[in-house]
């Protein structure tokens, strides 16, 4: 079976438009969406109502949950203090614009979603939240996939697609302690498992305005990252018109995400 | 005889400040540019060369006293001069007059002007517009100045051929900003002691040559990246105390 996965999409219809015809054309049996469907674009009633009229499996993003639940920041949300001004803008402009349809659609998806030996998520298994980054450390990586039960975990929420491979890990615990008689020390081999970050529909951040998304193929475990151009101009021109902040509109053009980054792989969310 | 005046001008980003730096390395003497709303390269290399004597624009009548009395004196002309309304100034003393002038291009407008022509930038370009702001007693958060800055060399407030700036930290420290279209943008930290006690005292600003500048936008911008009185205190009181424990460490 060939599975498409995406992210992020962030109330940017003209790239979910063309993400779903791409999709349609590499012939993908099932789509999976693993959140964000609003924050910083300016469709997002647009996009909840696209995703709910086809049906996509859908999990909740941290901007759906802060919409539904209202913002609790995390140090990772907000990397700097213009970034935090600028996602305060860009939520109090989609809490407005949402419709109670939306919210409603927005409040029920699930944290995450399960097929056979895969998982979808959209930060990490703990929190929508939380940056699965690529340079994580090993141990923390292989701990989140294990808590899963899956063998491969999709993940979105850095904006930039990754496959990271955990190619039979050998896990080493020592145990010390005042209730432990003398060190045990116990070993595992961990199983092959993946982290695949499907990237951004609507606010990418590698450089380009392009959309990303994954294409997933079961019997293969084969994993092809596909990368669509469409008429960015046209969101870049609705962000303007619609008194989001101009400055999301440049990035866009640009691919660069508008306000959050995480930086630091060793940051565990608390939120 | 040596000139006691060298007037030094040029396109904005072209090195007048780097080339007077060069001469303060070899003789400290005196530094005075004039009309400049916000004194960025007097307090950049204030903080550099603490010998060498600065005078603000109102400190004009002491400037003629003491090139009166020998003191030799580089004259830094900001590309907003008109530099025909100085040039009777300059004519009254014994003044040298250096243009500094992009590399590889054709020196023959300034020929009339300077007594002496350097090689200066190649990336040094036009601009029409300026905008300057006086930033004293802002401290920035250091992660919102690296966005402002990429975003405004990059051109999201409009085209930039020229910024620079001086910044104060969260941390007490103070930053020297530059950028010159064409060149990777740096900051450098200043030569100055960590401002610990509420909003610094000392001068900041921000100074941006290009075309079709937003400058609201930018200094809506710049404002959104400075701290509150709180987060100030906050900061402060953080790193005093880890001072405190490498001084004891």
């Amino acid at each position: 079976m060939k599975l498409a996965v995406m992210s992020c999409i962030h109330g940017n219809l003209p790239a979910l438009n063309a993400v779903l015809a791409d999709i349609a054309q590499q012939k993908a049996d099932k789509i999976y969406c693993v959140g964000d469907l609003v924050g910083y674009g300016p469709y997002p009633n647009e996009v909840v109502e696209r995703i709910r009229t086809l049906n996509i499996p859908t999990c909740a993003g941290c901007w759906d949950e802060d919409v539904v639940e209202g913002l609790n920041a995390c140090d990772c949300s907000y990397p700097s203090l213009l970034a935090e001004k600028r996602g305060m803008a860009a939520h109090a402009w989609t809490n407005q614009e949402v419709t109670p349809e939306t919210r409603e659609f927005l409040a029920q998806l699930p944290h995450s979603l399960h097929e056979g030996n895969l998982c979808f998520v959209h930060g990490s298994p703990y929190s929508a939240h939380e940056y699965l980054l690529p340079e994580m450390d090993a141990f923390v990586a292989m701990e989140r996939v294990l808590s899963t039960g899956a063998d491969v975990l999709f993940c979105g929420h850095t904006h930039v697609p990754y496959v990271r491979s955990l190619d039979n890990g050998q896990l080493q615990i020592r145990i010390t302690g005042p209730s432990v008689d003398s060190e045990q020390q116990l070993n595992f081999t961990a199983p092959f498992k993946q982290i695949v970050n499907v990237g951004s529909v609507g606010e990418p951040r590698h450089g380009r305005p392009n959309a990303t998304y994954v294409l997933y193929d079961t019997e293969t475990q084969q994993v092809a990252l596909r990368e669509v151009a469409y008429d960015y101009q046209k969101t870049c021109a609705a962000i303007v018109e619609k008194g989001l902040p101009p400055i999301f509109a440049w990035r866009l053009a640009r691919g660069l995400e508008y306000a959050e980054k995480a930086e630091d792989p060793t940051h565990v969310c608390v939120r | 005889m040596k000139q006691l005046i060298t007037a030094v001008a040029g396109l904005p980003g072209v090195g007048k400040t780097d080339w007077i730096r060069q001469q303060f390395t070899q003789k400290p003497t005196l530094y005075f540019s004039p009309a400049t709303r916000v004194g960025i390269d007097q307090t950049r290399l204030a903080a550099e060369f603490p010998s060498v004597q600065f005078l603000a624009d109102d400190q004009q009548a002491q400037l003629w006293n003491l090139l009166a009395s020998g003191v030799t004196a580089y004259l830094e002309l900001g590309y907003h001069l008109d530099l025909a309304q100085i040039a009777p100034i300059l004519d009254t003393r014994d003044c040298h007059r250096v243009a500094i002038v992009p590399a590889r291009r054709q020196a023959a407008d300034w020929e009339e002007w300077a007594d002496e022509i350097v090689e200066g930038s190649s990336t040094a370009t036009d601009a029409t517009a300026l905008w300057v702001a006086n930033t004293t007693g802002h401290v920035i958060d250091p992660d919102s100045l690296e966005v402002f800055w990429d975003e405004l060399t990059q051109g999201a407030y409009g085209t930039v051929s020229r910024a620079k700036g001086i910044f104060e930290l969260a941390d007490g420290l103070s930053v020297y900003g530059d950028f010159v279209a064409g060149r990777k943008p740096q900051f450098d930290e200043l030569n100055l002691p960590r401002w610990l006690e509420g909003r610094p005292q000392r001068l900041s600003g921000i100074e941006v040559w290009g075309n079709q500048l937003d400058e609201n936008a930018i200094a809506q911008t710049f404002q959104d990246c400075c701290l509150s009185d709180a987060a100030i205190r906050h900061y402060q009181q953080q790193v005093k105390e880890m001072l405190i424990e490498e001084a004891i460490t």
